[in-house]
């Protein structure tokens, strides 16, 4: 593809074919490397919310590291990105705004576990939603 | 299509040649149909297709309105009442306005840019003849025992489960969907790559048409809101053949599950539907004012923003749901706020008007009665996105009025606009102005009669989707003047059709640009060449054409410099027609044939035929490559 | 545009440049990427949503969930990641061969990914009694990573076609775009793996 050439002007180091294929093996390592901290952190005696942040974070930069190098992303054009965020950004939202809905205590279930054993934490669930 | 080229087409011989695939020879005749990738001809079979669909719903209309003309009407028992509706509802939106749509899709925006097909031909004859699979798997119902689908164009949960319908008729409906999808989503990336990557030199963003920028930003919500309804339909489908428990409420499952998830989809669909129409409506306002776009950015921006928002306003279809004050309050103001660039895009309408040369021609007229029916719509849209007056509106006819009010107030009437000013360049004939017109006024005088009296029969508190009503419930005047209007209303069609018909057959010769209008495709003359342009233009105004109008010297010389550059380079590439993406098709067929209606026991080999079949066409798909052959135009078509 | 050889290639008709410069393949494959994401994203909601109200009947996930082997599968799937990510490399610089051992390793660890699933699923059902239709749980739980394995599946057909076809003699260098658009949807693939190894397994474990 003619086109190519151009598409990969933009790379700035690594253009050798042994960086770029010693920066692979480095972020494979990292990935690696996260993966076993992410069950250390089930393991690790500090609170919830603490380990969900820590949780949601190394899935970020998991995620991130994947598209960025592994995908290309950052040495192609800006606008590959903006069309994957684009979609990702909207069904994110989707995701959140859907959860939101749902907590909230009128779309509880009268089946559902919690209004079954605890109707009274429906209350702060609806609070919090 | 006359290849008037072809003597002079050198055959490509690539340094190692091809696997000896079956390769389609013919170039005129049903196979060179089946077989074509010129999005020009694709373009017509989809608006063919739309346009039998479009009876095929008129149709149910018309049976539903008889039936509902006088008070305890018997024509029709409820069930065939419920499944007239459903397939109307669903007829109307995913086979007559979406092709449509997509059939100027295919045909004008690839002329606006400037290109010489779209980016892969081959994929968008797959989407033409997946679309007629999921088609004919919708409503193969009609002959079947069991009957068409019958759970409202919005299959709600738990209507749709097996317990209350275990029939095929929703199983049809779901794989019908389910390929239209497909077709929309392949069709839809198709146009994405196409108007972002194949621009004619010169034609930056910002000086697309209109048209165009309405294609991309409904390719984009296609893209991204049919997975929405894909999910839904998955766990439907899942639901229903394998007893899994998504909304089965013995188990825990939530129906409205389903309602959020289709909503997701539904929502962005009905822009879907619509912005495509103020595209066309933003092509030909200009064209008849003799005038630019007034604020073409402002109209551009607030298609996108519509676009954009109008993933964020799906629960409005369901504030009478209970969703919890907070979220009816948010969805409430979205609602409100996604009305604020439609309307801008009214005033933008007005401004281009102001102080035109207006030519009150066919189109235009369509175009005008586009913006206040239109508006009329909107105005009902707003008044629904007060939660408080929705509780009040909602499952009545006034939610009917409005609705078909934005689509065949909306959509509809732009589409028909379409047809007649786009006819010329599409078919080389000329329209009969003058029946035109009369088709218009018939159409909206009927279309008018037809839904005005809904609201008030909507705030009599009439009730949607039920088969009959009673004497004494004071509906019965307006629904039988709703009824006359109907009837107007395909008379209307009927006597547009007709002059469609007749243009073609018995119709004047189109001189070229006979509109005297602004972009590019006009400067192509009828019949368009299967390689639309013999020079690819170089674009220096918006307003292209009109600019080429005004600088013919500069245009020519530009013209002969570029001709002899791509003559250099071995003349126009052309891509060879192919069997295989309608192979695949007929492999999504049978598949989805076999889901749906086959029964039990035999569901999976048919199931698994239809995917080899499928399976077969994708790999020869790929194997037989995109090779083509070389056209040189001759002199005289370089001129012209 | 699968096929082109190197004369062909030669001739800028067939292959115009594009009005970003980005290749028509790669834009399509991230336009369908960005859809996908809406595919997912509304799949996973359902599984949470379902999780957000479990019905009583509902088996405790990290009572069946073995993660050890969950782990153990991400990590394949992200060496499997590098692999592809190499084979890329390899045939942007003309090295066919060394392409198709890094394709190869990329199919070897995908079908362990889909091992390690179909024991896991057996597991589930034959050791705990977890099945899809037995619960809410069972069917958004094998609903969700049955999907991505379906799409695992489909990455390692298309892998093995194209291995297969790269020792055809129309293979070379120009087909580059065709292995880079493969791989954007393998890493797609394995991208989702990560929020569902997060979302559905990890955060099972705090709560």
């Amino acid at each position: 593809m003619t086109s190519h050439s151009s598409t990969h002007a933009a790379g700035d180091d690594s253009h050798s074919e042994p960086g770029r294929v010693k920066l692979f093996v480095i972020i494979a390592l990292i990935l690696g490397i996260i993966t076993a901290l992410e069950i250390g952190v089930l393991f690790m005696p500090v609170i919830d919310p603490v380990r969900i942040a820590m949780l949601v974070v190394f899935s970020i930069v998991k995620f991130a590291l994947v598209i960025f190098i592994f995908m290309h992303l950052k040495w192609d054009r800006l606008f590959c990105t903006l069309l994957f965020l684009m979609g990702l950004s909207l069904a994110s939202g989707t995701v959140t705004i859907l959860i939101h809905v749902f907590k909230v205590k009128d779309s509880v279930p009268l089946t559902s576990h919690a209004s079954i054993t605890a109707p009274a934490q429906l209350d702060a669930v609806s609070r919090t939603a | 299509m006359d290849d008037t080229a072809l003597p002079h087409s050198t055959a490509l011989h690539p340094a190692v040649p091809a696997p000896r695939l079956w390769r389609p020879k013919a170039k005129t005749g049903l196979v060179s149909w089946l077989t074509t990738v010129d999005h020009k001809r694709i373009g017509i079979m989809y608006g063919l297709f739309a346009l039998f669909f479009l009876l095929v719903g008129g149709l149910e209309a018309i049976l539903i309105r008889t039936q509902l003309a006088v008070p305890n009407n018997t024509l029709l028992t409820a069930h065939e009442y419920n499944m007239l509706f459903t397939m109307h509802g669903t007829t109307m939106i995913f086979l007559a306005v979406m092709p449509l749509s997509s059939a100027l899709f295919n045909f004008i925006m690839p002329l606006q840019i400037g290109a010489r097909d779209v980016a892969f031909p081959r994929l968008n004859a797959f989407s033409l003849w997946a679309f007629v699979a999921g088609a004919i798997i919708l409503n193969i119902g009609w002959f079947l025992k069991a009957g068409a689908p019958a759970g409202g164009w919005f299959g709600y949960s738990p209507l749709t489960s097996r317990e209350f319908n275990p029939g095929s008729p929703i199983d049809l409906w779901v794989m019908g969907l389910q390929i239209l999808g497909v077709a929309s989503v392949a069709a839809s990336l198709n146009f994405i790559v196409t108007i972002i990557n194949m621009r004619a030199p010169g034609l930056k963003m910002m000086r697309l048409p209109v048209f165009t920028w309405m294609t991309l930003v409904t390719s984009f919500l296609i893209v991204l809101s049919f997975p929405a309804i894909t999910i839904a339909l998955v766990e439907l489908m899942m639901d229903r053949l394998f007893g899994t428990n998504f909304f089965n409420v013995a188990k825990g499952g939530m129906p409205i599950l389903w309602q959020h998830l289709f909503w997701v989809f539904g929502h962005p669909e009905v822009y879907i539907l619509i912005l495509p129409a103020m595209g066309v409506v933003s092509e030909i306002i200009p064209t008849f004012s003799r005038k630019p776009l007034f604020g073409y950015p402002v109209v551009v921006f607030s298609g996108v923003f519509i676009g954009f928002i109008g993933f964020g306003v799906w629960s409005h279809h369901m504030f009478t749901t209970g969703l919890g004050t907070m979220a009816t309050a948010a969805f409430a103001l979205s609602t409100m706020i996604i009305s604020v660039p439609t309307g801008v895009k009214i005033f933008n309408w007005i401004g281009t008007m102001w102080n035109g040369h207006l030519r009150m021609k066919a189109p235009m007229l369509f175009a005008l009665a586009f913006i206040w029916m239109f508006m009329i719509g909107g105005f009902s849209g707003v008044m629904h996105s007060a939660a408080p007056a929705d509780a009040q509106q909602h499952d009545s006819y006034f939610v009917i009025a409005h609705f078909h009010y934005v689509l065949i107030g909306g959509s509809l009437f732009s589409l028909l606009a379409a047809i007649v000013y786009w006819f010329p360049l599409i078919f080389g004939k000329i329209t009969s102005d003058r029946w035109g017109k009369i088709a218009f006024w018939v159409i909206f005088v009927g279309f008018n009669t037809t839904f005005f009296p809904m609201h008030f029969l909507g705030l009599d508190g009439m009730p949607r989707r039920t088969f009959t009503y009673d004497t004494n419930m004071g509906w019965n005047t307006p629904n039988l003047i709703s009824s006359i209007g109907a009837y107007m209303l395909a008379i209307g069609i009927a006597i547009y059709m007709s002059h469609l018909i007749y243009a073609y057959f018995k119709g004047p010769k189109a001189p070229r640009d006979p509109w005297d209008a602004r972009t590019l495709e006009w400067s192509l003359a009828a019949p368009i060449p299967e390689y639309n342009y013999a020079v690819i233009p170089t674009v220096h105004d918006r307003d292209t054409w009109w600019y080429e109008k005004q600088h013919k010297e500069e245009i020519a010389r530009e013209r002969k410099a570029h001709a002899s550059e791509e003559a250099a380079h071995g003349g126009i590439h052309m891509p060879f027609p192919s069997y295989y993406p309608f192979l695949a098709c007929v492999g999504l067929l049978v598949g989805g044939l076999g889901v749906a209606a086959v029964p039990f026991g035999h569901k999976l080999v048919v199931a698994i035929i239809g995917l080899v079949i499928a399976l077969i066409g994708i790999y020869l798909w790929a194997l037989e490559g995109n090779e083509g052959y070389h056209l040189h135009p001759s002199k005289e078509e370089l001129e012209s | 545009m699968s096929n082109h050889s190197t004369a062909v290639t030669a001739d800028p008709h067939l292959d115009p440049t594009t009005s970003t410069g980005i290749p028509n393949k790669k834009l399509l494959l991230w336009a369908f990427l960005a859809s996908d994401c809406m595919f997912f994203g509304c799949l996973i909601s359902t599984h949470l949503i379902y999780r957000l109200h479990p019905a009583p009947d509902n088996i405790d996930p990290t009572k069946v969930f073995n993660l050890w082997l969950t782990s153990g599968s991400t990590f394949v799937l992200l060496m499997s990641s590098l692999m592809m990510a190499l084979a890329v490399n390899f045939i942007q610089k003309g090295r066919i061969v060394a392409m198709r051992w890094a394709l190869a390793i990329t199919i070897f660890f995908g079908l362990i990914f889909l091992g390690c699933q179909f024991y896991e699923f057996h597991n589930f059902v034959y050791e705990h009694g977890m099945t899809i239709t037995g619960s809410i749980f069972g069917t958004t739980f094998f609903t969700l990573t049955g999907t991505h394995g379906i799409h695992v599946l489909i990455g390692v057909i298309w892998l093995t076609s194209m291995l297969i076809y790269s020792f055809s003699d129309r293979f070379s260098k120009a087909d580059a775009i065709d292995i880079e658009s493969m791989g954007l949807y393998w890493h797609f693939v394995d991208i989702v793996w990560i929020v569902i190894f997060t979302v559905v397994y990890l955060l099972e474990f705090v709560r």
